[in-house]
């Protein structure tokens, strides 16, 4: 297209009664096109859902701990009702030594046990 | 799963991209690109800033599809916020950038020309943006709307949020000064 052409588009797209679909139809044809770059779709979904996805990450390792407590949480107490009872059973009374494992131990024993004398 | 969507309705689009489907919202990228394109890098000449902008609307079109009704086109949505989104970023230039600003217009204009296959489709495209940056941004953008998105004086007007004679009234100072500009080039 002649550039006298385009100028008379150009004008004509700024007058009412033109036709503006026209008016762009036949820019376009003459190489009037705009575009972004080829990344340009790869660039908007990364910014928007490398974010989600990391948020997910987050939400679920929270939940992934939240679970793994829980499981340890109950196990510990498991163990520590096994202990107290073991404990009562062996000894006939819980004492805070005997839950320790000093029941019959004396301070001199302790001295020899930690010295090695 | 792109290729499902390419026949997919817009409305089932926006369901899908608001319940977190990322190949729903790329679809809408993808349809609608272009025609972002034409206004901000029509309103703001073809630079990086351009591209950033053009991201920015697909971002804020994301966050606020929940907000689309359907009442609208999405297209026309859409439109509209770019023309916000551009208007802001020549707004926020002018106040901060004031020397790179001369009588209000844009000064980014750079084109690169390794982009056009042919001397004459990159005469053609320099000739109408520098057609369009010898305009105010009140002019540019109707011009823009017409000559580069095909919209009535009617349509240019609703988009725009403008009573029809104004725009008629911008029309017609444009076309004055348009006329005055390409005499030169």
């Amino acid at each position: 297209m002649k550039r006298s052409e385009i100028k008379e588009l150009i004008i004509g797209s700024a007058d009412n009664d033109a036709d503006p679909q026209n008016i762009s139809r036949r820019l376009e044809d003459a190489g009037v096109t705009f575009d972004f770059s080829k990344v340009f779709n790869e660039k908007v979904i990364s910014k928007l859902f490398t974010t989600v996805i990391s948020d997910d990450r987050e939400l679920e390792f929270t939940r992934n701990l939240n679970f793994v407590f829980y499981r340890i949480a109950l196990t510990g107490i498991a163990a520590i009702v096994v202990l107290l009872i073991s404990i009562f059973l062996m000894e006939g009374s819980i004492s805070f030594n005997s839950f320790i494992g000093l029941s019959d131990s004396y301070d001199e024993s302790i001295v020899c046990l930690l010295t090695g004398i | 799963m792109k290729e499902l969507y390419r026949q997919t309705d817009e409305v089932e689009l926006v369901r899908a991209s608001i319940d977190g489907d990322k190949f729903a919202f790329e679809e809408i990228v993808n349809r609608y690109r272009k025609m972002v394109a034409r206004t901000v890098k029509g309103m703001l000449g073809d630079s990086v800033f351009a591209e950033d902008i053009g991201q920015e609307v697909f971002l804020k079109l994301y966050y606020s599809l929940s907000e689309f009704r359907g009442e609208a086109k999405l297209s026309t949505y859409i439109q509209k916020i770019a023309i916000n989104l551009t208007l802001n970023e020549i707004k926020r230039r002018k106040r901060f950038f004031p020397m790179f600003s001369r009588d209000g217009k844009n000064e980014l204009s750079g084109f690169d020309v390794a982009d056009f296959d042919t001397e004459e489709k990159r005469e053609a495209i320099e000739l109408v943006n520098k057609a369009l940056m010898s305009l105010d941004p009140k002019f540019r953008i109707i011009l823009v709307m017409r000559m580069l998105q095909g919209y009535s004086t009617k349509e240019t007007a609703a988009v725009l949020n403008l009573p029809l004679g104004t725009v008629l009234s911008r029309l017609s100072r444009a076309r004055e000064q348009l006329k005055e500009v390409l005499k030169k080039l």
